[in-house]
């Protein structure tokens, strides 16, 4: 009896580019969960006061009042939140002057690593994955692991700040990201505006969705996974991609939008004869720690170099990631909401990156809504459920 | 108890939901957005419940009746809420359809718009599981246990994990039942869902009762059990239906 294939539907492509996002920001938070339980789980908030920059002003005791603790909190988030900028605008500085080694070189002593005994693991892992995420043509699924690796131990360093800090410094570095990123004398815009003027990459540590290639070759379609250092990507699933997230979004832009990309899909299948179509959406940027989400659509030549990827800063990932954790800190009910929260404002912010094609903050949407759900749940949801399921009542 | 018993008792409920992730779902993106969009529905449907009833909320645990009100408002809350999910998916569907013709793939076929409901079904019951009782077994990776009144031959932990894995069967299937009935403009269907989710959450109850959950666990595996079988017996015959046709 011979096989019927049946022809692949479209549920099964559509949605891709935004799970390859997901997965990494899922596998980042939940490694930083399982550490944040193992390891914190004997030492009370008082007795972990680290110095650092976050904690220069204030580092309080539980014992202090509301007002003291908010005040300190206050004036710790303002002055990394102050710090920051400073440390941007150098990086546009040196940007514009061309010491692109310079910043390469302060890269490599800049990633937190925490205390290993063993040296030569740590040599090793620190050469190899310097190397993954600097030289270009390396296994991107090793460039991928380093980051989130390096993503975890940031957001781990970061939960261990003293509760109140944690999260007053969340919103202000989502609203110094809204500022950064969208008014026109942000650090971050200015990074984008020379970077996009001069055709090239900011030299920074950004995650990297690679998408699939989707060849339409009659009745099915083929896949090839985008692992390896694949330069080539046919333009047809960067349109496709584009298409994808226009067309998932539910509402009144999905009309517009979709007319805009028809002409475009209607040359996906005539390979040799395409014009060179130059849809520059915005270029992916992201400073240290700072925080944008674009798509970058830069097509040279049909065939060649398109990276129409989906970038992510690191700083995204760690600062997701110590929300997570820090409402891990409190109980899983909230960490789940909150993940939940995050991924859904991810969510919106891809669509929303789709609709205005231009690089966008993506901190302050998942930090309003997963701060909105942690207060949410830890004041409402936990005594309603933990009633109800100690009761044995559930629905 | 220790780790391994609070991992087991994680398992216990959610492990077939687990299974059917990994198998099922986890092949098309698709049904993984839809996935985590159910869940977060479902959360959001229990943070606006337990905004209601906060000010009611610490309700005296020996007298039943106000937690028979609690049930039946919440139970009508999360089966408008599937009503709201039905519309939203059926716009989904045209605009799907409409990018189907687009680029000349295939429309979504009757399977795929099944499995479209059991991934919204998924999520619903995951996310019962995550909060009634997955968020209560951070004490259970300790070394002591715990036991209730309603159940005092088994830890309560293990309890509440059964009572889970019968109700993230019941959310899964009835999400394709539900979904057929408003497709099909069935009548049975569309209220079986309601009135089997009602049941079965007034039938934990009987838990209140020293001793009920002997009494109070079978009969939600029953309710959990009727589910399946309608479930399996309106899809086989749409499935038949369908390939006759074709």
């Amino acid at each position: 009896m011979a096989q019927i294939q049946r022809p692949k539907s479209i549920i099964d492509s559509i949605g891709e580019e935004i799970i390859k996002i997901l997965t990494p920001v899922s596998i980042c938070m939940f490694i930083v969960v399982i550490l944040v339980s193992i390891l914190n789980a004997d030492s009370s908030s008082a007795s972990t006061t680290i110095n650092t920059i976050a904690t220069m002003p204030y580092t309080g005791t539980t014992s202090d009042s509301f007002w003291d603790k908010l005040k300190g909190a206050l004036l710790n988030s303002f002055f990394f939140v102050a710090i920051v900028p400073v440390v941007t605008f150098d990086l546009v500085l040196l940007f514009y002057l061309r010491c692109t080694q310079f910043l390469k070189l302060y890269m490599d002593f800049s990633i937190p690593i925490d205390c290993f005994t063993f040296l030569v693991a740590l040599f090793k892992f620190a050469v190899v994955g310097v190397l993954a995420v600097f030289m270009p043509k390396m296994a991107i699924f090793v460039k991928q692991v380093y980051l989130v690796v390096v993503g975890v131990l940031v957001a781990y360093w970061f939960t261990l700040l003293p509760e109140w800090t944690t999260w007053v410094l969340l919103v202000a570095m989502a609203l110094y990201d809204l500022a950064a990123v969208l008014l026109p004398v942000g650090p971050l815009r200015l990074l984008f505006e020379l970077a996009i003027s001069r055709d090239e990459d900011v030299p920074a540590l950004v995650y990297e969705a690679r998408p699939v290639t989707n060849h339409d070759s009659g009745s099915g379609t083929v896949r090839n996974l985008g692992n390896g250092s694949q330069e080539n990507l046919n333009f047809a699933s960067v349109l496709d991609s584009s298409l994808t997230i226009g067309t998932v979004d539910v509402g009144h832009q999905t009309t517009r939008l979709v007319r805009a990309e028809e002409g475009q899909v209607m040359e996906r299948n005539a390979e040799l004869s395409a014009p060179l179509i130059d849809h520059r959406g915005g270029v992916q940027l992201h400073g240290q720690g700072d925080t944008v989400l674009s798509e970058s659509l830069l097509l040279e030549d049909i065939g060649l170099g398109s990276t129409g990827a989906i970038k992510l800063g690191l700083g995204d990932f760690v600062f997701y990631s110590v929300l997570v954790g820090r409402a891990a800190m409190y109980d899983f009910m909230t960490a789940y909401a909150c993940y939940l929260a995050i991924i859904a404002a991810l969510g919106i912010t891809l669509m929303l990156l789709a609709f205005y094609e231009k690089a966008l903050p993506a901190l302050p949407v998942s930090i309003v809504l997963g701060v909105l759900f942690y207060f949410l749940t830890r004041l409402l949801l936990e005594a309603f459920v933990v009633k109800c399921s100690l009761s044995l009542v559930m629905f | 108890m220790t780790v391994a018993a609070g991992i087991g008792y994680a398992l216990l409920a959610l492990g077939p939901s687990l299974s059917l992730f990994i198998s099922v779902i986890s092949k098309k993106p698709f049904l993984i957005l839809t996935v985590l969009s159910s869940t977060l529905l479902w959360l959001v449907s229990l943070i606006v419940l337990s905004g209601v009833w906060r000010a009611f909320l610490p309700l005296k645990s020996t007298v039943w009746w106000p937690y028979a009100l609690l049930i039946v408002s919440s139970v009508s809350f999360q089966e408008g809420l599937r009503i709201l999910f039905w519309k939203v998916y059926k716009r989904l569907e045209d605009i799907l359809d409409a990018f189907a013709d687009r680029v000349s793939k295939p429309r979504l076929f009757l399977t795929d718009k099944m499995l479209i409901a059991l991934a919204g079904g998924l999520g619903h019951g995951v996310a019962h599981a995550v909060f009634f009782c997955l968020s209560l077994l951070t004490p259970a990776f300790g070394p002591a246990t715990f036991f209730v009144d309603s159940c005092s031959q088994i830890p309560f932990f293990l309890v509440s994990a059964i009572i889970a894995l019968a109700f993230v069967t019941i959310h899964t299937f009835s999400m394709v039942i539900a979904f057929n009935g408003y497709a099909e403009g069935n009548r049975i269907d569309q209220f079986f869902v309601p009135i089997v989710h009602l049941v079965a959450g007034l039938v934990t109850l009987a838990n209140f009762a020293y001793g009920g959950c002997i009494v109070g666990i079978p009969l939600l595996y029953l309710m959990a059990l009727l589910t399946l079988l309608h479930c399996g017996k309106m899809v086989w015959r749409r499935l038949t239906e369908n390939g006759s046709t074709q």
